[in-house]
């Protein structure tokens, strides 16, 4: 049968710790995943050592994640390098304080870093210092929040622009589009808007618990 | 009265036209899908070319945190869905690697034979649809005739065409129905000679040649930088197959050989799609010679603590509806750790990182679509071709926007 947990290779991420033995701990190996943590500031100099010393040649994937509110420091970067040469696989993984987390792009290393840190950026707000064109990806231009961190319900947040009282509709202030509603399904006077004195309800008539409108 | 071939005409071949912006899609036939592209063009030559994606964007991750780990399998349906049990198979060994589990060797042979099939379905809906963009309108007649075949088989296999929902943690739903394994066969036997026939069509066509060939080069240093996997990093001459450097499933008890491109063109990416189809039905060949009997889910207490029991006994056994309780309110329960797992799908690597802090339900689960770097190349890609090569450039890339925005 196939084995599962031979995807890292511990010797490289003991390499790559020895290489740089201030700012990097000692790697993590967990069925057989290989996990080297970084400090903030020198990721994009272990990566180069990882891609032009050690062979891990091949960009694979870069994605944040959130180790919720209370936890300091709070974002991970992870970056996912392929070995062509030896069939393995190299995580790096850095971890950065919030709230408004910060770190040097790594497009110089990879090119292809482009459109991942753009998607990081998008859900979890860590921007990229040096990124030509760091914007919103997946997600609308004017979303206000950063969708995958922790404390945004899985609900959302309602409709934050949505003209949803206003027959004539409203400008949108990012591109300037005119949103008009035809036809409300709900006459103003006798729908729920009216009730919750005129508080903004999203679509689904459904307010998260305290969740900010 | 002058002979028109003689006139003597000045062309001025440093004159530049006024740049014009070109808006292609989201709503586009040959963007297979909601994929905007913003052309600048000067005359019919792409200058710049900006793609925008996002618009099939459902949150997935997010979905994914909020639920159990059961609960996620039918969104994996929807990634890539050209072969949703492609993506049923890479989730269901991520969680598996996370937990610590494996399935049993008959559930491993037909997830190869799922995951095969649903190759051979994407690649011919590619090629189809890739062909039809160059005007070629047969070959996407022929390949949905063998699509309709696949998803009968398909539908024998879990009930459903489309949203198969059919790898469970540690297993699969239902086993293979008696009648399948000579429908299989048949299908089979059959397709090498349809294949024959689609390259007969193609391969050596005057137009097609014409429209492929040299056009959209990936050298293998610019496919390695962005992260391309799949036939379109393999037809850049890169030989990188996970069913050979990471087998999964008992891929290493199968004979394949895995189709490398010489100049990484879009007449090399169709080739490689062709000959993966080929090799996709020899390794059915294999499984059909060597499926092992036995049981189709792994008997780990954990495993079977999340799966319902059987109806019957649900009805009239009290412990059997407590357990269907359980499972329906409650789930696998995973260690704390992080993994990552990928899967060669048809597209390219689909990968998924799974961190857990103990509990039912992720704190993140990451899916890495393969669209989604396969994509971000067109900005590199596009600049110096014809406008009607961008249609040829992008059914050779052979993207599926459901994986790419997740």
């Amino acid at each position: 049968m196939s084995t599962l947990t031979d995807h890292g290779d511990p010797a490289a991420g003991v390499a790559l710790h020895k290489a740089f033995p201030a700012f990097t701990r000692e790697p993590v190996v967990y069925r057989g995943d290989v996990t080297v943590h970084v400090d903030v500031g020198h990721e994009i100099d272990v990566i180069r050592h990882a891609k032009d010393k050690l062979g891990y040649a091949m960009f694979m994937d870069r994605f944040g994640a959130d180790r919720g509110e209370e936890a300091e420091p709070r974002f991970d970067v992870i970056t996912i390098l392929y070995n062509l040469k030896t069939d393995k696989r190299l995580h790096v993984c850095l971890t950065l304080p919030g709230p408004d987390p910060e770190t040097p792009t790594l497009i110089p290393v990879f090119r292809g870093a482009n459109w991942f840190e753009r998607e990081i950026y998008d859900m979890y707000g860590v921007r990229f210092a040096g990124h030509p064109d760091l914007r919103r990806i997946l997600m609308h231009e004017s979303f206000p929040d950063f969708p995958l961190r922790r404390e945004y319900p899985v609900e959302g947040r309602g409709s934050h622009q949505a003209p949803r009282r206003a027959l004539g509709g409203t400008r949108d202030a990012v591109d300037g589009h005119v949103a008009v509603n035809f036809i409300p399904s709900v006459p103003p006077e006798a729908g729920p808007d009216a009730e919750a004195g005129g508080e903004s309800v999203p679509p689904g008539g459904h307010v998260p618990p305290g969740s900010k409108p | 009265m002058s002979d028109a071939r003689t006139l003597d005409v000045e062309i001025d071949e440093d004159r530049h036209s006024e740049h014009m912006l070109l808006n292609m899609g989201p709503q586009h036939p040959s963007t297979h899908g909601v994929l905007r592209l913003i052309l600048e063009l000067d005359g019919e030559e792409v200058v710049k070319a900006e793609p925008v994606i996002g618009y099939l964007h459902r949150s997935k991750e997010k979905i994914g945190e909020n639920m159990s780990y059961h609960k996620f399998i039918p969104y994996t349906d929807r990634l890539d869905y050209l072969a949703p049990l492609a993506n049923n198979v890479a989730y269901a060994v991520a969680c598996e690697k996370l937990m610590g589990i494996e399935a049993p060797p008959r559930a491993q042979a037909i997830r190869v034979i799922c995951a095969e099939l649903a190759r051979i379905s994407a690649h011919l809906l590619g090629l189809g649809a890739y062909a039809m963009d160059l005007g070629a309108m047969t070959v996407f007649l022929w390949t949905f005739r063998e699509r309709e075949t696949i998803y009968t088989l398909i539908e024998r296999i879990c009930g459903a065409r489309f949203t198969t929902s059919h790898t469970r943690i540690g297993g699969l739903a239902t086993d293979l129905p008696d009648d399948f394994i000579p429908l299989l066969e048949a299908f089979v036997k059959a397709f090498p000679g349809r294949c024959d026939e689609y390259e007969a069509m193609l391969s050596r066509n005057k137009i097609w040649v014409k429209r492929t060939q040299g056009i959209g080069i990936i050298s293998a240093e610019q496919a390695l930088a962005f992260g391309l996997t799949g036939p379109n990093l393999r037809a850049s001459g890169v030989d990188y197959d996970l069913r050979k450097a990471h087998p999964y499933c008992g891929y290493e008890q199968y004979e394949f050989d895995v189709p490398i491109g010489s100049v990484g063109d879009c007449y090399d990416r169709y080739l490689c799609r062709v000959g993966e189809m080929r090799e996709s039905a020899k390794i059915l060949r294999q499984v059909i010679d060597t499926l092992p009997g036995g049981p189709i889910l792994n008997r780990d207490e954990r495993v079977l603590k999340s799966v319902f029991p059987e109806k019957e006994k649900v009805l009239t056994n009290m412990e059997s509806l407590i357990h269907q309780f359980m499972v329906a309110t409650e789930s696998i329960n995973a260690p704390p750790g992080e993994v990552w797992f990928s899967a060669e799908n048809p597209k390219g690597e689909l990968g998924f990182f799974l961190r857990s802090e103990g509990g039912l339900s992720p704190t993140r689960l990451r899916i890495r679509g393969p669209s989604f770097a396969n994509l971000q190349i067109l900005p590199e890609l596009l600049p110096g071709h014809m406008v009607a090569d961008v249609m040829a450039i992008l059914g050779s890339i052979d993207f599926v926007m459901g994986e790419c925005d997740r």
